[in-house]
């Protein structure tokens, strides 16, 4: 990280008024389109070359079109205690960021490789047990998580397969690509994922098919191939049903489209009846029997006779059925646990433990406040840390050390002081930077990547992720729920 | 299908046709309102009002005040009422609003065309409030949101795949359709004058919003003579706005789902008898006795109202214990 100079990006600026003339490139962060000197990666040079002679005009307006779009085809989401907005698009930002073959394959080995020891992992804790008695991984750390669900002991689901859905965040700084995130319970995301595509295919077409970007269309037929397998066995044509928590929730437009997309009903708790050990819904010709659930509705709310018994979005007994290997619930309940924000620092050893294996992709450097040294060190250095509580997720209830104020930051140390295990801290990440439209010119705005993996009998990634971008300048938060935006991420092939 | 998916698009083709109903007979009264008498303005805006089963704002439409400037104020409040009212379910944009929420709800089910068309109709309403229309051609703004709504329907009959979901969002369609006819034709004849006296336009103001002018004419000449009138509107198969239609539409609906839902005969039951009543009864019907007239169409209406009940029962909202298999 040499250098705190602000540097232009070299070439471009040959072209008065091009898209790139007035891209200042902060060499403290890794560029995803410019090298150090400025100059555009081999991969981007087409690219990079393409939309510096395209009017900036003419890219902002199909940037409105492609926003206007969303609006009028509903793409939509929901925040949280925002209720004038009940339906928001995600800002898309329409330069795509590219992504090379080699790069793309190391990050299908890393993610495989992940998900292959988390899956064990969870097999492990709800059954034998071994790495807790080996010592590896703390037993009250595992035991006393909220997210750890007595109720999947000795429940063994189909090829072990706990995870069969997760949407790991991962981003860049000059070092390479870390796990920020392993988002193993409901990840969503993904829809936004293959609306940007759309936009973006249509938008930038010529571009598009010049750069022979791999293709994400096929997600939804891989999706219900990856559900069909979990189904119980003896049921060679099962019946899958995608579960929401119904309108409100943020993410019912993806729900509605991945429901649509592999031609499988979309059911509410209400909709579905357990009887005698097995699940039904209630179609027009009376109960139909159903295999498969891709639930999208968190462990505690699914049945209130087993979990949150305050809970109206679930189905009373499905828990019931499903540990009588009736049903398929996918992903299986406690999986949270392998996501907590505090055994997410002990994934690498998880790695190591089961496959024997050096991690490919790093983690973050995390301090858990659990530990005294851990929160000493935190205490010690708030601005310069990031820190999250251990059960929030989607940016909500984190302190960013830098950007908080003294008092905030005093505030936050009280809370931390309080109840310690709640909290984990993170360096300030230097995540990688992308051309984004801002002012009719490109500027650099922080991005993550968001890839989906798919795990039934075998392991599938489409070759893509959902892109966030921090849309204000300088804002490391990508968050939807926090202002963050979308971008089409290209894979090229080898 | 799912039930839940099924009651959904029943609603949306509900009420589609109630904005779409709300829309033809505003668009006849706001071309009245360019050049037909204060006296006959006034009755219309009775029979709307009659046939939706609504006092206006401000209560009773009082009869006699024959001032321009007051029926011009007026007919401001009362598009207003009828266009973009809050509180009136029958509104247009709440028509709409309700269409397309139910349509959100379900709308894995529909085609990204068809959610295209409702979700622009409602986008189109959503913000405009009667100020914005009323001095520029507010004929032109019904008319274009029935164009929507007619939109809507060209693609679904021309793109939808013949399945339970095109059949339930048509049940809705003509269950709401029929009740609105009959209640219209009620209100018509509650309304307007009888006997001897009585004026072409008012009868063939009617015959317009329910898009029968043309065919009248062809068949009968343009000769209005109510009764025959009243009996092209409720009995004629062949023309999609008539109350016969609309239950031949309804049984035929029924026919293709009613396959493997056990509790679903008591709906068929329903509206085959109530299309024999018209087939069979209304033929001997002195249709110059009014009031029996009226019972009939009364009698069709509660039919319809009780066929909604037995539609959500069979299908939407059954007992469990009822069910094999459950």
């Amino acid at each position: 990280m040499s250098g705190g100079d602000q540097t232009t990006a070299g070439p471009s600026a040959s072209v008065p008024g091009s898209l790139f003339s007035r891209y200042v490139r902060d060499p403290a962060f890794y560029d995803e389109m410019f090298d150090r000197d400025g100059v555009p990666h081999e991969h981007c040079r087409a690219l990079w070359s393409a939309l510096r002679e395209m009017p900036a005009e003419e890219i902002l307006q199909m940037q409105e079109r492609a926003e206007r779009s969303f609006l009028h085809e509903g793409i939509t989401f929901s925040v949280y205690g925002e209720e004038s907005a009940q339906e928001r698009i995600i800002p898309i930002d329409i330069i795509p960021r590219l992504v090379s073959a080699a790069e793309w394959e190391f990050l299908e080995r890393g993610l495989t490789q992940r998900l292959a020891a988390l899956n064990l992992f969870l097999g492990d804790i709800y059954g034998e047990g071994r790495i807790l008695a080996d010592g590896v991984v703390p037993v009250d750390l595992v035991r006393g998580c909220p997210q750890y669900r007595i109720e999947m002991r000795a429940v063994e689901p189909p090829f072990g397969t706990f995870v069969s859905i997760c949407g790991t965040d991962i981003v860049r700084t000059h070092e390479g690509f870390m796990v920020l995130e392993d988002n193993l319970r409901v990840p969503s995301g993904v829809s936004y994922m293959l609306a940007n595509r759309q936009a973006v295919r249509t938008s930038l077409r010529g571009l598009y098919r010049h750069h022979r970007v791999r293709s994400i269309a096929h997600y939804g037929a891989l999706l219900r191939q990856t559900l069909a397998e979990l189904a119980p066995s003896g049921v060679s044509d099962p019946t899958i049903v995608l579960m929401t928590p119904g309108v409100y929730n943020s993410a019912f437009y993806e729900h509605m489209f991945l429901a649509q997309e592999m031609g499988v009903e979309l059911v509410q708790g209400s909709d579905l009846v357990v009887h005698n050990g097995f699940v039904h819904m209630r179609t027009t010709a009376g109960l139909r029997r159903v295999d498969v659930i891709y639930r999208r509705i968190d462990d505690d709310f699914i049945d209130p006779l087993t979990f949150r018994p305050d809970s109206f979005l679930g189905t009373p007994g499905l828990f019931h059925a499903y540990q009588l290997g009736n049903v398929t619930i996918a992903n299986a309940p406690g999986t949270g646990v392998a996501d907590d924000k505090s055994v997410y620092a002990y994934v690498p050893e998880i790695i190591r433990y089961y496959l024997a294996e050096d991690p490919l992709l790093a983690n973050v450097e995390t301090h858990l406040c659990r530990d005294p040294e851990g929160l000493e060190y935190t205490l010690d250095n708030l601005d310069r840390l990031v820190v999250k509580m251990v059960g929030e997720s989607g940016g909500y209830g984190m302190l960013v050390g830098p950007h908080a104020t003294p008092d905030e930051r005093a505030d936050y140390a009280e809370q931390i002081r309080r109840d310690p295990a709640n909290f984990i801290a993170q360096p300030t990440l230097d995540l990688s930077c992308s051309p984004c439209l801002s002012d009719g010119g490109a500027a650099p705005r922080h991005v993550d990547l968001r890839p989906f993996v798919l795990h039934g009998c075998e392991t599938r990634i489409v070759p893509g992720a959902f892109c966030r971008v921090a849309l204000r300048p300088g804002s490391l938060v990508v968050n939807s729920s926090q202002g963050g935006g979308g971008k089409d991420l290209w894979i090229l092939p080898a | 299908m799912l039930a839940r998916s099924a009651r959904g698009l029943y609603w949306v083709g509900r009420y589609l046709e109630r904005a779409q109903h709300g829309c033809r007979l505003l668009a006849e009264q706001l071309d009245a309102l360019e050049d037909r008498p204060v006296a006959e303005i006034e009755l219309n805006w009775r029979r709307v009002y009659t046939a939706l089963g609504r006092n206006p704002l401000g209560g009773d439409l009082a009869s006699g005040l024959a001032d321009d400037a007051f029926m011009l104020a007026d007919a401001y409040t009362l598009v207003g009422d009828l266009v973009f009212e809050a509180d009136n379910p029958h509104a247009i944009r709440n028509c709409l609003a309700s269409a397309r929420e139910n349509a959100r709800q379900v709308r894995n089910t529909l085609d990204r065309e068809l959610w295209g068309c409702l979700n622009l109709a409602f986008l189109g309403i959503r913000d405009v409030g009667i100020e914005d229309v009323w001095m520029d051609r507010p004929g032109d703004f019904v008319r274009s949101a029935e164009d929507a709504v007619r939109t809507f329907w060209g693609v679904a009959d021309s793109a939808m795949y013949r399945d339970e979901s095109w059949h339930f969002l048509r049940l809705g369609r003509y269950v709401e359709r029929t009740q609105l006819l009959a209640a219209l034709i009620d209100a018509q004849l509650a309304v307007f004058p009888s006997r001897a006296h009585f004026s072409d336009s008012d009868w063939l103001s009617l015959l317009r919003v329910c898009g029968a002018n043309g065919a009248y004419g062809r068949l009968f000449s343009l000769q209005v003579r109510p009764p025959l009138v009243i009996n092209f509107l409720v009995t004629d198969p062949h023309l999609p706005r008539s109350v016969r239609f609309g239950l031949a539409m309804i049984i035929d609906a029924l026919d293709v789902v009613s396959l493997g839902a056990p509790l679903a005969l008591e709906a068929g039951r329903r509206a085959g008898r109530t299309g024999a009543r018209i087939d069979f009864d209304w033929p001997n019907l002195d249709l110059g006795d009014r009031s029996a007239t009226r019972a009939m169409l009364h009698g069709i209406r509660e039919s319809c109202r009780l066929l909604h009940d037995d539609i959500r029962a069979a299908y939407f909202a059954y007992e469990i214990e009822d069910t094999p298999g459950g």
